[in-house]
């Protein structure tokens, strides 16, 4: 009986140890969840399809692809004026804009100016903030 | 007393100034206490540890709250945890009971929160105290014991223990930590990634990813349902707020009180399940239960008690053992992580300034919550038609510099937001539940450590069992919380069954 339950661990392995039991639990969990709901695992096409019908695809593409060019831009833009923090502050103003103008659902000027003012603000004030009063670094 | 130190104008400025973002973040649909947490995080990096804990403890005591606005004047929860509230709250206000309704919620929300936090007062201390003595197998267990009582009570067992464990796989990803008594050396990382994942995937870029961004990329793909006007919020009608609503209704405040902060205690069980569990025990108890679903008082009083009954219990587990109650409390160890505080059974014992400001906050953001709320709660049911096109581009940004402001200037930090947000977003239309998701990801590197010394000190794996009375207890309560939440999805089954047939 001891021998069964007796185990001794290598340090230079030790790191291993845990992952492996972790992954052959989900490995178990996985295989039970597809022998109790492969009936609702076989219909995964036609719900996923119908997910992508229903969803807004313009405002959730746009959303992934505005802040995807933002991240992107960023340090790029930052590393023109180093410590500074404005590749922060350039990206962000155009990217407060439009993403609030991608979620508006009557783009007319009217709407628009509090937008502005907000995309004006907002990252100038979290700017200030957090360059000159935090000392944070930023982008 | 020691805690008056840190009692400064500022503590109390954003302890009350928290609770009202909070009320507000609270009460925009598609908003949360979490959001309000994750995205305020950062600002707690200058202003100290009780500053910081302040500002953070009143936006979790105001989000909880807030969300009772919405539900009453629109019929939409503000957050999970007040869709109890809707039952009720809606229909009182649709035939002109509005004020009525929110008043009787905020009453509710206060007793509840008062309750939780006596009990957190007197029950972290106790409960710490008996951590102390714990060993790495105790320890261990615990967490084993959080993670299938979170698994429990998920909507699917299984699936709630698969994402548990997703997520400690997912926390197991960079370097078996050498300040923790690991080797140092790499594991599940792909190669050439080597640079960014030494470290894994940091924390609080995680949580703000999967309650941040993922909220408002659901947001975005449900099409950013349009705001209210100003005409679809009316709160003015006949009959006016009374406290005689409360006559005869003190056994169900303070069982749906005692059933949140329960539940709150229960680790990683969130605000939703306190408040239907304290609704449908006010239903069974109640001598008239058909009034309830069609604007009885008695249920908003239930949800919204047994809501804010959550927010001190689910500090309990936090404080004393280390464990978040709920997702928010999750984040608030960020806020330990960003002072190099760590929370766990020393806590309370080693920082009693720091806890003693803990309870003052929360005590303060409960009045400050009453006072506000209370009183303007015309002004506050107007939040609502803040506009989400200008709100949810300035809490991307403030993810974004939370993100990398974390560990002082790491891009690849905002990049895990992304990951993550992505991740969180995807999750919940697989089935994922995201809150174990997060327990797993937090707990994962000390249960390594914990199982790991276990077995490198005895050599056995049979100490699990027999190291104490304790363990033998734990595995007990582990084999309870699997054995009741399968017997309850076999009743569901049968009455879904049951209800086919006829």
């Amino acid at each position: 009986m001891d021998s069964i339950t007796q185990v001794s661990i290598e340090f230079s392995r030790s790191h291993l140890v845990f992952p492996t039991l972790i992954a052959c639990i989900l490995g178990l969990l996985g295989l039970s969840i597809v022998a109790t709901r492969w009936r609702k695992i076989a219909q995964t096409g036609p719900y996923m399809t119908d997910i992508f019908a229903k969803m807004d695809k313009p405002r959730l593409f746009g959303t992934l692809a505005l802040t995807l060019i933002y991240f992107m831009a960023m340090v790029p833009v930052g590393d023109i004026w180093p410590n500074t923090g404005r590749g922060f502050l350039i990206c962000s103003i155009p990217y407060v804009f439009l993403t609030g103008l991608l979620f508006m659902h009557d783009r007319t000027l009217r709407n628009s100016l509090p937008l502005i003012v907000m995309a004006l603000i907002a990252p100038t004030l979290v700017w200030y903030l957090f360059t000159e009063l935090f000392f944070l670094t930023l982008p | 007393m020691e805690f008056l130190a840190s009692i400064s104008p500022l503590f109390i400025a954003l302890t009350v100034g928290g609770t009202f973002v909070g009320i507000i973040f609270g009460s925009i649909p598609g908003m949360t206490a979490t959001m309000a947490v994750a995205v305020c995080l950062p600002l707690t990096y200058s202003l100290g540890l009780e500053n910081g804990l302040g500002l953070l403890l009143g936006l979790y005591v105001g989000g909880i709250s807030g969300g009772l606005v919405p539900a009453i004047l629109l019929g939409i929860p503000g957050t999970p945890s007040s869709i109890t509230t809707t039952f009720d709250g809606y229909p009182m206000a649709q035939r002109g009971e509005g004020e009525a309704a929110l008043r009787i919620g905020i009453v509710s929300s206060l007793v509840g929160g008062l309750i939780s936090l006596i009990a957190l007062y007197f029950f972290a201390p106790a409960l710490a105290d008996f951590a102390i003595a714990f060993s790495y197998v105790e320890k261990f267990l615990i967490i084993l014991f959080a993670l299938t009582v979170m698994a429990a009570l998920s909507s699917d067992m299984l699936m709630g223990i698969f994402s548990g464990f997703l997520g400690i796989f997912i926390s197991l990803i960079g370097a078996y930590s050498i300040q923790k008594g690991g080797n140092g050396e790499l594991r599940l990382v792909p190669p050439g990634t080597e640079y960014w994942l030494d470290s894994g995937f940091s924390l609080l870029p995680v949580l703000i990813g999967v309650f941040g961004l993922a909220a408002i990329l659901e947001e975005a793909a449900i099409g950013m349902p349009k705001g209210q006007t100003r005409d679809d919020v009316k709160i003015e009608g006949a009959r006016n707020f009374n406290f005689s609503v409360f006559k005869g209704q003190w056994i169900n405040t303070l069982r749906s009180s005692s059933i949140g902060t329960f539940v709150g205690i229960l680790p990683g069980v969130g605000g939703s399940a306190a408040s239907i569990l304290a609704y449908s025990n006010a239903k069974s108890f109640s001598s008239h239960p058909e009034t309830f679903g069609k604007g009885e008082p008695a249920g908003i009083i239930a949800s919204e008690s047994g809501n804010n009954g959550l927010t001190g219990g689910a500090l309990v587990p936090l404080l004393s053992l280390g464990i978040p109650g709920d997702a928010t409390t999750a984040l608030l160890i960020g806020a330990f992580t960003l002072q190099g505080v760590q929370v766990g059974p020393l806590f309370i014992g080693n920082n009693p300034a720091t806890w003693d400001a803990m309870i003052f906050a929360m005590l303060l953001a409960n009045i400050a919550m009453f006072i506000m709320m209370f009183y303007a709660i015309r002004w506050f049911a107007l939040v609502v038609t803040i506009p989400k096109h200008i709100l949810f581009p300035i809490i991307l940004m403030m993810c974004v510099i939370g993100a990398y402001t974390i560990n002082y200037g790491i891009m690849f930090d905002v990049w895990t937001l992304l990951i993550f947000g992505i991740f969180g977003w995807i999750a919940t239309k697989i089935g994922i539940e995201i809150a174990p998701f997060i327990i797993g990801f937090i707990l994962g590197p000390a249960a390594e450590i914990y199982f790991v010394k276990s077995i490198e000190s005895f050599g056995d794996l049979t100490i699990f069992f027999t190291k104490s009375w304790i363990a033998i207890i734990l595995w007990v309560l582990i084999a309870a919380s699997l054995i009741g939440s399968a017997a309850m999805a076999r009743k569901r089954q049968r009455m879904g069954a049951h209800e086919e047939d006829l």
